[in-house]
């Protein structure tokens, strides 16, 4: 197999893997205003705390750059906001102010993966022979993205099915961007803080202007505050133990 | 000695809230809500910078200090009967209140000042940092507590002197814990952890919900990621 094509098929089974978020939702069964209040506050911790790592991976490229490409992604976020307000917009069968949620959320984390796609090229970069930790690695730390996902797509009245569909579509761009940023590796690595530093902005300013705001709005304050920390620290050491 | 010069700047701070009361309902509630998004933006950025810090102990013990300060600060919050106490109402008259805003601002303080500590521990210029970030947060503090303790007849100079007191306890704790650390090198980790699960919780239980409260998500959220920005960009070793 040309590595090549060897980079395509394991970004691909990592992609897979984000689909596996969808699958703690399957147990959920009553969907209340307070259901969606501790879901938002779930899917904040895991943004957040993806976020608090992104920073730390970005700045081994260069600190200001990331910098610089999260400020990109709060304006980019700000902008599809306002673009999505003055539209009525559909998502899928779902109108209205969730539907905004719900795509809002799923371009996040398709940009994210793009930036992702990149990193996972730059890993097998150092060679094949780490490939299968790699992989699973990087399969593993899909995981949550697809529970992040998840918890805002569920309570919002998508079958697990289709959360778990449009999780791994969230994660389609990483195979197509791994396979030219391993070939062409030297050229992708200059842009890769910005890119990483992209995801990390948009992810908190998604995280402030949208979920926090609801989840303080349904949800006891304690309990949605307790539910963002512990999450945040449990993402940061499931990455950090990968 | 800059650690306490800090601490002390962090702790003054907080009188000067009470300088907008002079001309009552001069101050809009937005103000109030974007001083507190600058002061969660900045408590975040410097968890962010803290937690990098922290990448390179043992992820466990840095995980268990986080839970502790998750813990600490619920608890505190629990224990003096604060656990569902709105901050912000300026014309909240209930006897109570006062006093319950000013242990609040009393037991705060405490988790702010071990977060200044181990700061300055890891390096000066983070300690100089997370001592600015909540002299600034130390603002609008007073400001509420000054307009509480205001409507029961309390004179400004006094409600000033109290919004200094419940600060004092940051000044002792922040170092008190530079101290303790620099004796037992080994509890560094959880030390830093610690204060990451104190700023991350104590923005995201206080700061974060009144501040939406008090202005528009937006404005809200543009704020607070832009000073979490800054605080990334300033801190951490390069400086």
């Amino acid at each position: 197999m040309h590595p090549a094509v060897a980079v395509f098929v394991y970004a691909s089974i990592t992609a897979l893997a984000t689909g596996l978020g969808a699958i703690p939702f399957a147990f959920v069964k009553q969907i209340s205003d307070r259901t969606i209040a501790y879901a938002n506050a779930i899917a904040s911790g895991l943004m957040l705390g993806a976020s608090f790592g992104l920073v730390a991976e970005g700045s081994e490229f260069g600190r200001l750059q990331t910098i610089i490409g999260a400020n990109l992604g709060v304006a980019f976020i700000l902008l599809t906001q306002r673009l999505l307000r003055r539209y009525p917009i559909e998502f899928g069968s779902f109108r209205g102010a969730g539907s905004r949620q719900m795509l809002l959320i799923m371009v996040v984390m398709t940009v994210h993966s793009i930036s992702e796609g990149v990193a996972v090229g730059a890993a097998f970069g150092g060679g094949m022979k780490l490939a299968f930790v790699i992989t699973a690695a990087i399969a593993v730390h899909n995981i949550p993205e697809g529970l992040a996902i998840s918890a805002v797509l569920r309570p919002r009245g998508v079958s697990v099915a289709a959360c778990a569909g449009w999780s791994v579509f969230s994660s389609l761009p990483q195979p197509f961007m791994a396979v030219p940023a391993f070939l062409f590796i030297d050229a992708f690595r200059p842009a890769l803080p910005y890119g990483i530093g992209f995801a990390a902005g948009a992810m908190v300013f998604m995280v402030l202007v949208e979920l926090l705001p609801e989840a303080y709005e349904h949800g006891p304050r304690h309990a949605t505050a307790l539910i963002v920390s512990l999450t945040l620290v449990a993402m940061m050491l499931f990455q950090q133990a990968l | 000695m800059i650690l306490l010069a800090c601490s002390a700047l962090a702790a003054i701070t907080a009188p000067l809230g009470v300088l907008p009361l002079k001309s009552p309902g001069a101050t809009p509630l937005r103000w109030i809500g974007w001083a507190n998004a600058l002061a969660a933006g900045f408590m975040l950025g410097n968890g962010v910078v803290l937690a990098e810090a922290g990448l390179e102990y043992p992820p466990l013990l840095g995980a268990a200090g986080a839970l502790l300060g998750i813990v600490f600060v619920y608890w505190t919050h629990f224990v003096s009967g604060t656990v569902d106490l709105d901050l912000n109402q300026l014309q909240q008259t209930e006897p109570d209140y006062g006093y319950k805003i000013l242990l609040v601002g009393t037991l705060h303080s405490a988790s702010e000042g071990i977060a200044m500590g181990v700061a300055m521990l890891y390096s000066v210029p983070l300690g100089i940092a997370v001592a600015l970030t909540l002299a600034i947060h130390n603002v609008p503090e007073g400001t509420i507590l000054g307009a509480v303790l205001t409507s029961k007849g309390v004179s400004r100079r006094h409600a000033a002197g109290w919004a200094a007191a419940t600060n004092s306890g940051q000044v002792f704790l922040a170092v008190t814990t530079y101290a303790v650390l620099q004796a037992m090198p080994a509890a560094t980790p959880i030390a830093v952890g610690f204060a990451v699960g104190t700023l991350v919780y104590l923005s995201m239980s206080e700061l974060l919900p009144q501040s939406y409260r008090q202005a528009g998500a937006t404005g809200i959220a543009l704020v607070a990621s832009i000073a979490m920005g800054i605080v990334v960009l300033l801190g951490g070793r390069g400086l």
